[in-house]
This record gives C-alpha cells, structure tokens and sequence, in this order.
C-alpha cells in the first residue's frame, strides 16, 4: 500500500521540530484574521459565524425540486441553497429541444426559462439565505438575469441578495460539460462579472477545483490550476474590462473537494487561503485587505462515494465533512451515501446534513480555530503542498496562462493521466478502498439502498410538452423584439456587456435556447449547437439565417 | 498484453452525459489490451452511435453512463436490430443502480459493469464477446469457463 500524498509525497513515519525548522509563525501562518490567514479569516471562527450547511437538488420538474428545498429546509437548512441544472439546460437548450426532450430534468433542475426558475424558487425566500444555482458555465448569464427579474416582481432589493450563479468557462474541460465553444463562454462569463461588479449586486463567481480533483485530479495540481484560473479571470476583468482589483476580488467563489485523507486535504485547504492572500498583494498588488480573502466552500468528494456497500459512504462523507470544519470553511455541501447510484434520495440527502450538524454541535471542532495550526505533519504538508501547487501554476504560466493550457489540450490530458494513475492504483491494491478492492462481499450480500426516481408524470417527455405549450402562450412580439435586440448587440464585439439585452429578454420569458441561439447566430455560428433546430423567429433588421 | 488484437470496439458517451472520466479510462484499459479503440466522446446520440458502428465495422460498442438515461442505451440496441447489425454486442459501465440490470439486460444490454469493475472483466468479457473471429487466439486466462 502507498504511503504518499496523491501528488506523490512520501509520508514518513514521525514528525518532528526538524522536519519544519526555520518555520516562522508570523510569516507562515499569522493569527486567525491576519496575513497570510493560513489559519483563516476570523479571529474566532466559527463562533462569528458557522459554515453554511447546504445540499444539492434538481431532479424532476422545477417544481418537483422545490419541494425538495423546502423539505432541506425543514431539515435545517437555512444558510443557502444550492440547485443544480439538468444536462439540458447546462447546454443552453430547451426542453422541447430534440435532445432535451430525451432527458429535460434527469439529471438535474430543467432550468431553460424564467417560467422555470419563478417554479423552483416558489415560497422560497431570496434573501436570509445565500441563492446557488450551478450547472455549467454557459447559463450563468441567464441564472443571473432570472435571479434579478424575480428579485424586481417581489419587490426585494437587490442589494439584498448574495449567492452565486456564475461559473467559470474552464470546467468545460473538467467534466462539467456544455457545448458552447471556449471564445463564447469567456465572453458572457465575462460580461455577468463585469454587469456584478458594476452593479454592486453580491453575487460570486464559481472559479472552482472541484470538477478538476472530481475528474482525478491531484490535490497540488487543483491548487496550481485554481490559482491559475483565478489569475487568468481578474486578469481579464482588469485588463479587457478596465476594472479595479479590490472590486475583482469581491467575486471569485472556490469550490474545493474534500476527499478522505484527512491531513492532506485540510493542509490543501489552509494553503490555498495564503497562496491566494500572496497573489492578490505580490501579484494583482491589492488595496484592501478583504481582498486577501478568498471564498472557499467545500464540497466532500463525490468520486469517493463507492457503489459498493454503500453505507460506508456515511463514515467517509463524516471524515469529510470533519476535514472542511476543521480546515474553516465557509460553506460546505455534501456527497451522499448513494452518489454512486442516484441523485440524492431524501433519506440519504437528511443523513449527509445532520453529518454537517452532528460536526457542528457534537464533536468540539468548531470551538476552536485552525486546531491543527503548530502540528508537525500538518505545517509541513501545508508547505509541501503549497510548493508544488506552484510548480503547477509555473508550468500553466510558462503555456501562456489557463486559457492557452486549455486550448494547448494540457489540463484534459493532464486529467487523463492522473484519472488513469488513480484507476491503476486502486486495481494493483496500492490503495485500499474498502468494498471496493479490500475487504469485498459478494454481490448477493449487498443490499439495496433507496433509489431516487425521477417522479413518473414528470418525466423528460411531459417537461417538454409543457415548455412547447407555453411557449406559445408568451407575448411573441415582445419576444421577436427583445432577442432582435439582444442579436444585434451581439454583434458589437466581445467587449460590448450583453447583460442588459439579455435580461430584457429573460424580462419577456425568452428562453435559454432562445437567448442563446440568437447570440450564437451574431457571432457566425449556428443557431442550434447541434443543428438540430431552426430559429423559430424572424429577427428584425438581420434575416434568420 | 494483446489479448484484444483485431477487435474493435467503439467507447462513447450518450446523450448529454459529460461525465467522461470512465469511458476515458475504459479506453485506456482496452488499448493497453491491444484493442482498437474508436472514442466517440460526449454529446452523441443513438442514431450517431449506430452510424459510427456502421461506418467503423466496430465488433462491440461500450456505453458509459452516470446521468440515468438508460432509455437511449436501449434505443441504441433497438436502432441496431432495425438495422439487422443486431449481433453487434452493446455493454453499458457506469453508476447503474443494481435494481436497473435486469430491465436493461432483458431490453438487450449484453452485460453491465458498474464501477469498481476490473480491467481483467472488462477485457475478458469484450475477448469472449465480440461480434466477429479475429486474428489473435483467445488465451488461456480469459477464455470463458
């Protein structure tokens, strides 16, 4: 069995004051609430303020998911929300697309129109608890266009709101797939975080590693691309959008994958706050302290949820959840026992959130700050870690930064080989997985844990119909209008903010397809990403063509 | 290894499933067998799937799926038979709950890896079940019992 680090440090036995000679407390770690805040952001952590405890939904129809959040909140989740877009609407098509037709709301919320949206968030406050609607990069425009429409029918302002619809073009090349080509979802990325910034609106960007370790990559990797990432996305906004750090630095949100070798994931984690507090002062030279900050949410490892005896999954999801609350997250949401089956079913979705409270108020660990901070094993991991999460960021700086990595094929291959190291690691017993290669019972031992089913009367087929009947039902000249608009804004180049045009049109019910498709179309590319389908509107000015 | 020489195998994604680490590591596995590998990637639908299997003269086609669209691995068996090309064995891997295999088996799904599936199945199982003869002798390790 491997005793080594997943990046391929050799563990030794004992630690001792020799292995961390020369370590400075000042320098390497400073108080809670200090540069480089190592040990975190609050001076008493979590007594000021607990982690946000929260679970993913989106199964079904939007409102089949919104009765899955108002049943998380009734099993104490109160911080923030999180949802997730099905397949479908992470590629910015619509349901009663050929495609989305087949699988609208399978794996996640069908989230293609504010109709939609306005569904799921029913009887669901929007302030009081922080809104996250993931998926994929290419909605996050939309995301943010129905959050600010339903904010203005309530009547809540918007300044009220905080929470995180955005996400970065890269996970594309991470697992989180949609079909939009790089050039396009950097531009509209872009825009909403520029529109976020300008407008004050406390919405966060996902700039996150979670997919990347997801996808087998190591944890010294996910820190060089994190940083990477982070670099290359302040960059542009400062440079390309003429903003200020201090502004840029209120947005990045990090997702990071806590996975079961406990040191090492919260050594990653401690790391990555100071890696982040060196590059907003020495690089991005920043003005506030509060841009030292970086966000950092956890999310226990879906990757280590074992098909097999499935239970076990519960002691690891509890190692996990243990690792982020003592490495001082700010949020954090949990794998559930049955990941490697399903989505989460209620059982499993109640167990994983008292796993959160049971860490919370039982064990101790959120009385004290950084509790590992001093220890041996753990400062010189944090050091080890750190140094080659910036050989990694050296290596992307050296390719031309994240998007040249991107385009150069080295993040997917990267991923490639170490998805590959890890497969083979696990099939020559180099590491034990209990149930899985250690340990294994029979199959007819196994026994079933509950499935959540997509509800039967709303399955793909009948979100689809439901989406072409209403369609119809919308004011189309206001519609023809608003995309005629947006489609001619698109064609003002990549720096021109399709923000506003883009809301109007959500203003009027146009569609994730619809908005998409017109974009799409001023820029010289299809109107469907699989040409499929037609533009179903005559765009004033420019014929649809 | 070469076990798999002369047998060619198409490893794909269906539907809007992005989830390609296992069909990549799958790929990997049969390569290092000496299988010939056509990787399809993401975004591919049935009727493409059986398009390439047409095209490609592939032996097997390897399905993974992690996002519960089980409807068109089964509507991939059914293009195949409406094309005749029927004995064209379709095996699925992936995060399948158990309580599927025998829904999915009897619509004619030829065999189901679920994760932790070893590279020793996987090839043992496309060497003895490939559509077609080929060049290298079935070895002893892997012939089915």
């Amino acid at each position: 069995m491997k005793r080594e680090t997943d990046y391929g440090y050799q563990i030794k036995p004992v630690y001792t004051p020799k292995d961390i000679e020369g370590f400075d407390y000042q320098r390497a770690l400073g108080d809670p609430g200090a540069y480089p805040y190592a040990r975190g952001y609050h001076e008493t952590g979590y007594r000021s303020r607990m982690w946000t405890q929260r679970m993913t939904a989106g199964l079904g129809s939007s409102s089949d998911a919104n009765k899955v959040l108002k049943k998380y909140r009734e099993m104490g989740q109160r911080g923030g929300m999180q949802v997730i877009h099905d397949r479908v609407s992470c590629s910015n098509i619509d349901s009663d697309h050929p495609l989305g037709r087949r699988e609208a709301g399978i794996l996640g919320w069908p989230g293609s129109s504010l109709l939609e949206f306005e569904e799921l968030m029913e009887d669901i406050p929007l302030t009081g608890q922080s809104i996250t609607v993931l998926g994929s990069s290419a909605p996050s425009p939309l995301r943010l266009a129905y959050l600010i429409v339903l904010a203005e029918k309530r009547g809540v302002a918007l300044s009220e709101i905080h929470g995180s619809v955005m996400e970065s073009p890269f996970e594309n090349y991470m697992g989180q797939t949609d079909v939009q080509p790089l050039e396009l979802n950097l531009k509209l990325f872009l825009d909403v975080c520029e529109y976020v910034i300008r407008n004050k609106i406390r919405m966060r960007a996902a700039i996150i590693s979670q997919h990347f370790q997801e996808s087998g990559g190591n944890n010294a990797q996910a820190l060089g691309v994190v940083l990477s990432m982070l670099k290359e996305i302040c960059g542009r906004l400062i440079d390309e959008r003429g903003l200020d750090f201090d502004d840029v630095a209120t947005l990045p949100y990090e997702l990071v994958t806590v996975g079961s070798r406990f040191f090492e994931e919260i050594a990653k984690i401690r790391a990555l706050r100071r890696m982040w507090a060196k590059l907003a002062r020495e690089h991005f030279k920043a003005k506030k302290e509060k841009s030292c900050h970086l966000l950092i949410a956890v999310h226990t490892s879906g990757r280590t949820m074992t098909y097999q005896q499935p239970l076990n999954n519960i002691a690891r999801c509890a190692i996990q959840t243990l690792a982020g609350a003592i490495a001082g997250c700010t949020a954090l949401d949990n794998a559930t026992f049955d990941n490697a089956h399903a989505e989460p079913s209620e059982l499993a979705a109640r167990m994983s959130l008292n796993t959160q409270h049971i860490v919370a108020v039982e064990t101790g660990a959120t009385d004290v700050v950084d509790p590992l901070a001093g220890s041996y094993f753990v400062e010189l991991l944090t050091d080890k870690v750190e140094e080659e999460g910036y050989k990694m960021l050296a290596k992307i700086d050296e390719l031309g930064g994240m998007i040249a990595a991107v385009r150069k094929g080295f993040i997917t291959d990267m991923l490639n080989q170490e998805a590959n190291k890890k497969f083979l690691e696990i099939e020559r017993k180099e590491r034990l997985v209990v149930g899985v290669n250690h340990l294994v019972i029979p199959p007819d031992e196994e026994f079933e844990v509950p499935i959540q089913e997509v509800p039967p009367d709303s399955n793909a087929e009948s979100i689809a119909r439901r989406m072409e009947q209403w369609k119809k039902t919308r004011d189309q000249a206001a519609v023809r209008e608003r995309l005629s608009r947006l489609h001619g804004d698109a064609k003002k180049g990549d720096r021109f903010n399709l923000m506003p045009a883009i809301i109007e049109a959500v203003r009027v019910y146009a569609t994730a397809g619809e908005i998409s498709g017109v974009i799409r179309m001023a820029r010289g590319l299809s109107y469907d990403p699989f040409e499929m389908i037609e533009c179903p509107f005559e765009l004033h000015q420019t014929a649809c063509a | 290894m070469n076990a798999g020489t002369g047998i060619k195998v198409i490893v794909t994604m269906i539907g809007l499933d992005g989830h390609t680490t296992g069909a990549e590591t799958v790929s990997m596995i049969l390569r290092d067998a000496g299988i010939e590998v056509v990787y399809l990637g993401c975004n591919q639908t049935p009727e493409m799937i059986v398009d390439a299997a047409v095209q490609e003269d592939v032996d097997i086609i390897g399905i993974s799926s992690h996002a519960a669209n089980y409807d068109q691995v089964i509507q991939v068996v059914n293009l195949l038979r409406a094309k005749n090309i029927g004995d064209i064995p379709v095996i699925c891997g992936g995060n399948i709950p158990r309580s599927r295999f025998g829904s999915l088996k009897g619509s004619g799904i030829a065999e189901i890896f679920p994760p932790g599936s070893s590279s020793e199945a996987i090839v043992g199982y496309i060497v003895n079940n490939a559509r077609k003869a080929y060049a290298a002798p079935i070895p002893e390790a892997l012939r089915a019992s």
